[in-house]
Formats: structure tokens, C-alpha cells, sequence
């Protein structure tokens, strides 16, 4: 193998990628999917309620308001700023907190609290703001609520948001299409093409061919990958973690590819393999999808051992560690698949020289 | 870059003995040749005769089962990449890459090669494609592809060139471009190794034709000899004789025979002269009982 003729194949599959249609519906697919699904479930426009503050003293409803998780809160210098940003519903609401409003408090008086909302702000959000900001001044107060809220979960405590389960489906979709379909339809163009028996008959080797074109698959299918996991806030932010794990499928599925596309006689073949054997690639993403199903059956797909650490990372804040045993079963599935492919191409290599 | 063929032995190609068979069905049966340095030899027999088997063959595409490959001192293929990088092939198919631009091609099979500072241009000006040099070979005419296919087969200037139908539903005006360039590769001391099944073509580039049919090589010889060995050397007066035509054939071997063609010659009504040698085709058909179209 020669990495230097490796690298001109790649460079390439790099310079004809635009011209590709195959590669802009690559890149397309996974955002329209991702943009798709976060417009149905409301993951991707789903913002934090924001609330602006003028504290014209030093109160501690500021502090604490800035210390809040699920809300996102800014200090304005004045209530002309507020009152303007509030309209031009840059903010849900503004909050003027008057000088000596904490001591006006503890003192029992009644001081004055303005509480601006935005036309344009969802009914939903005025209620969680206003809410927030009472249990914020009662909390200066000192006073306990008249009640306690016991909150019980009710159903599976362990339920995931179907928005959060359909995203192994999302980046089983951009990896896929990188990683499988590319370098497929790109060696199946070539046979079909005999643009292959040319690159051959230099001192090429089907290997350096064959690396060119994965190690382009591979790049491609982690970015969108990663994209994909950015775009739908999913990184659990651990990216370092994310992208091995990306890297470790890619690899897989790229070898998966290859052997497809060395095996196809053409392109029909090379889509019907898809469309049937697709289920087997796509398996883990209906029992992640329906976790009433019986779990260990993914186990048994290869796919299976790249998509749930994505998933346990994304969802379930798992660790790297947490993750080494399933990337680990991954990692032999490529290196087995290694000589299988190497197997494959010097069939295809044969049968290409020996078609007319 | 300079030719390296001064160190090649000769022949460039030495062929023993090779057979091939696709399954049951064999191609090509202790097939033994040669070409020499500068040499061209034409490749002739119809379609099927086992011409692309060979040439896949000194490839290196596919494994000969039986017999020996040489070329350029080096063995086939176990010394398959070293030949490689000094071979030139064009193939009967225009596999280029459509959706690249004729320079793009030269430039991306020139760094398979391990050429550095490659010019597509000079290459692209022999072939007659300069104009066409950045426009997408999608856009270019079946002539205009056939033409890079063959500065494709240049870029390493190389010391053998194996061409499979070079010139195969050209235009003539392409074909005698491509001609041409083959001479002058000769010329320059590169073994080419032409396989057609146009009679025409090998007649006038081939320095020696082999007849290939059914897998086996009937007999390979220059075009002037074959001629000789198997042609009437005769020549076909006709005169026109009052309102009909007088046609008389003139066995050149015969006594006599310059005095009759110099009183044919002379005689008034003179409307053609012919030679009577065969045609390589009608020499094939004599070998193999079969035409070169089959």
C-alpha cells in the first residue's frame, strides 16, 4: 500500500465532492432530518425563558436570578434600555428591582416591583417567569410558602423524550450516507465506469484505491456526524468523546461500503443490498425508538455498539469509560471486517479484469 | 521527462507460452511474441479472438495460467508495478473521468505515476485538445475522448504502449490523428503493441501482424511478406475497347510479362491499373476460415 497514492485519491473524491450529487444530498439529508425533527418535537427552536434586570439597588434577587438554571438572565444598565429590549422582544420580560428593595422587604413594606412582559412572548414562559420571580423575592423574604409541592413522578421514571430517542436515528442517517453510501457508489461508478481498470494499470493497487476513498468517507461521515449531534445539543459536552465514537462507526460502517461497492455488479444491486439490508444497520434505532422491545436483540448488530454509546453519552451523561466496553466489541467488528474487504476486492479485482 | 528505454533490453516484450481461460472457456492458448523496441505490432482477429485477454495480460489485470510474461527485462507479473510505471495503455473503453476536465485527468493519473510538476498542456497540444483543456470531458466528442485516452497513455512517456482499438468508430479525421501519434511513439523507440480488427489500420501502422483467432496466434509476419507469401502477384489493366471494356490480368511471375503490361501501357484507352496482392483480410480469411467482422 502507498498512503502517497492514498492521499491522491482522496484528494480527488475531495475535489469532485460539489460536483457530486450523492455528497450534497450527504450533507443535506442529515440537517433536513435533524431540522425536521426538531421542528415536530421542539428541540431545536426550544429556547430558555429570558428575562432582563435592572437592579437599581444591590438585591439578591439579581444573584440568585443569575444563578438559576433554565433561565436565562442579563443585567441592563437602565429601565429605557429595558423597557425598549423587552418591546423589541429581544427579552420575555424585564424585572426593575428599585433601590433598597431587600431592606424594603425584610422590613414587611410593600415596595414597588417592576414586572415588564413582552407582547410577543409565549403565554407559557410570562407564567414561568412570574412564578420565578415571586419564589426569588419570597426567598429574600425569608418566608416559607404557605404549601408544600410534593412533586411524584408518575409512568417510567427512567422515560426519555422521544425527541432525545430519535436522535441515534439522526446520526445512524448522517454517518450512514457518508460512510456506507459514498464510497459504495463511488467504487460501483468506477467498475461500472472501467475508470477503475485505468487507476489499476498505473502502479496503483487497489489498496491505496480503497484507503483513498474510506479515509474520505470516514472524514466526511464524522463531521456530519458531529454536526448533527451539535445541532441537536446532544454532545453532553464531552466533544473529544463524541468524536471517537464517531470515528469508531465511521470506521465500521466505511468498511461496510467498501465491501458493498466492491461486491455490487452495479448500482441497482448496490441499492437493492441497501434497501434489504438495511434493517440490520438500522435495527438499534427501532429499539431505541420502542424501548418496550426486548434490548438485548440490537446486541446483535454490529451498529448496535457505535449508536448506544452516542446515546448513553448524549442522554444518559455517560463517560468514556462507561462506553470502552461496547466501542471496544466495535473495534473488532472493523478489524474482522478488515480482511473480509481485502478478501472482496481481489475478487472484484479478478472479475473486473475479466469482464468484457 | 526523458525516455528511459535506452537501458531496456530487447525485445521489449517477450511472450511465451501464455494461456487464459475464463472458466471453461479458454482465451488464449499458448500465445508466443515478441516486439522490439521501436517496433510496432499489430494485433489482428475479429472480435472474441483473445486480443484484450493478452493485452490484459501484459497489464498485469490478469494472471496468465500457463507461460511466461517479460517486459522491459521484468517479469509479469512479479514485478508488476516497476512494468506498470512504464507502461502506457489505452483502452478499447473511454474510461476517463467525465465529470473532470481534461486537464484534471492528465494531472490526477500523472501524480499515480509519481510525476511531479506534471504540464498538461504540451501533452494536450500533440493530441490536438489545448482549446479543450479545462472544459469537462462530459462535453467532449467521442474523437476528442479517444484523443486524451491517448495522451492519457503518454503521460509517463513510456517505454511499451499497449493500445486496445485506438482508433475503434473514429471519424477519420480522428483515426489518422491517432495514427499518427503511434508513429511517431515508434519513432520515438517505444514497443507498441496495437491490437484492431481493422485490416486497413494494421496494414499501414504495423511493422509485423500476428492473425490471433479462437485464443491461438496463426502466424505473425510483416504485412509485406504476408502479402507476398499468400497474394497473386498480378497486376488488372482495363481499356476500354470501342463501347466496352477490355480487362485483362497479368501474372507478374509470368515471361513476358513486362512487354504485355508496357503494350497495355501504351495502348489507348488506358482506364485503370491495379496490383493483385491480397489484402491482409483476405490472408486472415486463408488462416483462420473466418472474416476479421465476426
Amino acid at each position: 500500500m502507498n498512503l502517497r497514492r492514498s492521499s491522491y485519491v482522496l484528494g480527488r473524491e475531495l475535489r469532485l465532492s460539489p460536483r457530486s450529487p450523492l455528497v450534497f444530498f450527504a450533507i443535506v439529508m442529515p440537517l433536513l432530518i435533524t431540522f425536521l425533527v426538531s421542528s415536530v418535537f421542539g428541540s431545536l427552536f426550544d429556547v430558555s425563558p429570558k428575562l432582563a434586570i435592572v437592579d437599581l439597588g444591590s438585591s439578591d434577587v439579581t444573584a440568585a436570578a443569575v444563578e438559576l438554571g433554565g433561565i436565562e438572565t442579563t443585567i441592563l444598565p437602565d429601565v429605557a434600555t429595558l423597557l425598549q429590549r423587552v418591546e423589541a422582544h429581544d427579552f420575555d420580560a424585564g424585572l426593575v428591582l428599585p433601590a433598597g428593595f431587600d431592606a424594603a422587604i425584610a422590613a414587611g413594606e410593600d415596595p414597588d416591583l417592576g414586572f415588564y412582559i413582552s407582547g410577543e412572548s409565549l403565554a407559557s414562559t410570562r407564567i414561568i417567569l412570574a412564578v420565578t420571580t415571586l419564589d426569588l423575592v419570597r426567598g429574600v423574604e425569608g418566608s416559607e410558602p404557605p404549601v408544600i409541592v410534593v412533586v411524584t413522578p408518575v409512568g417510567d421514571e427512567d422515560f426519555v423524550p422521544i425527541s432525545d430517542r430519535l436522535l441515534p436515528t439522526m446520526v445512524i442517517y448522517a454517518v450512514m450516507i457518508a460512510a456506507i453510501f459514498l464510497p459504495a457508489a463511488s467504487l460501483v461508478d468506477e467498475r461500472e465506469k472501467r475508470t477503475l481498470d485505468a487507476v489499476l494499470v498505473t502502479p496503483t493497487r487497489m489498496s491505496d484505491v480503497l484507503v483513498g476513498k474510506g479515509t474520505f468517507a470516514v472524514v466526511l461521515a464524522v463531521i456530519l456526524g458531529f454536526v448533527t449531534l451539535a445541532l441537536n445539543g446532544a454532545l453532553a459536552g464531552q466533544p473529544v468523546t463524541m468524536v471517537l465514537i464517531l470515528f469508531i462507526g465511521s470506521v465500521m460502517l466505511m468498511l461496510i461500503g467498501l465491501a458493498l461497492g466492491l461486491w455490487a455488479k452495479d448500482i441497482t444491486t448496490m441499492y437493492t443490498a441497501i434497501k434489504g439490508g438495511g434493517i440490520i444497520i438500522f435495527l438499534p434505532v427501532i429499539f431505541t425508538l420502542f424501548p418496550g422491545l426486548p434490548q438485548w436483540i440490537p446486541k446483535l448488530v454490529p451498529t448496535y455498539y457505535f449508536l448506544q454509546p452516542i446515546y448513553d453519552v448524549a442522554i444518559h451523561g455517560h463517560t468514556l469509560g462507561d462506553v470502552v466496553p461496547e466501542l471496544l466489541i466495535a473495534v473488532a467488528v472493523s478489524a474482522a471486517l478488515v480482511p473480509f474487504v481485502a478478501w472482496v476486492a481481489r475478487r472484484s479485482e479478478r472479475h473486473l479484469a475479466m469482464t468484457v | 521527462m526523458t525516455p528511459s528505454f535506452e537501458s531496456a533490453p530487447t525485445p521489449a516484450i517477450d511472450v511465451a507460452g501464455v494461456r487464459f481461460a475464463y472458466g471453461d472457456i479458454v482465451a488464449v492458448d499458448d500465445v508466443s511474441f515478441s516486439v522490439d523496441t521501436g517496433e510496432i505490432l499489430g494485433f489482428l482477429g475479429p472480435n472474441g479472438a483473445g486480443k484484450s485477454t493478452t493485452i490484459k495480460m501484459l497489464t498485469g489485470q490478469l494472471r496468465p495460467e500457463a507461460g511466461n510474461i517479460e517486459i522491459l527485462g521484468m517479469d509479469m507479473p512479479g514485478q508488476r508495478e516497476e512494468i506498470q510505471a512504464r507502461l502506457g495503455v489505452c483502452f478499447e473503453e473511454k474510461n476517463l473521468y467525465l465529470s473532470m476536465t481534461g486537464r484534471e485527468n492528465l494531472v490526477f493519473f500523472a501524480k499515480l505515476f509519481g510525476i511531479r510538476d506534471f504540464e498538461a498542456e504540451p501533452l494536450m497540444e500533440r493530441v490536438g485538445l489545448s482549446a479543450r483543456l479545462d472544459d469537462r470531458v462530459s462535453e467532449y466528442s467521442k474523437g476528442m475522448r479517444q484523443r486524451l485516452m491517448m495522451a492519457r497513455a503518454l503521460i509517463n512517456t513510456p517505454d511499451v504502449l499497449l493500445l486496445d482499438e485506438p482508433t475503434d468508430g473514429l471519424d477519420p479525421v480522428s483515426a489518422i490523428a491517432i495514427r499518427d501519434l503511434i508513429r511517431l511513439e515508434a519513432e520515438r523507440g517505444a514497443a507498441v503493441l496495437l491490437t484492431t480488427h481493422d485490416m486497413h489500420e494494421a496494414d499501414t501502422l504495423s511493422d509485423r501482424v500476428a492473425f490471433i483467432n479462437q485464443g491461438t496466434i496463426l502466424t505473425i509476419d510483416t504485412p509485406d511478406n504476408l502479402k507476398l507469401a499468400f497474394g497473386q502477384r498480378a497486376v488488372r489493366i482495363r481499356t476500354r475497347q470501342g463501347d466496352g471494356v477490355d480487362e485483362q490480368v497479368i501474372p507478374l511471375d509470368e515471361t513476358g510479362a513486362e512487354d504485355r503490361i508496357r503494350d497495355a501501357v501504351s495502348a489507348e484507352g488506358l482506364m485503370t491499373i491495379h496490383t493483385e496482392e491480397a489484402t491482409l483480410e483476405d490472408i486472415f480469411v486463408e488462416f483462420a476460415g473466418r472474416g476479421l467482422a465476426g
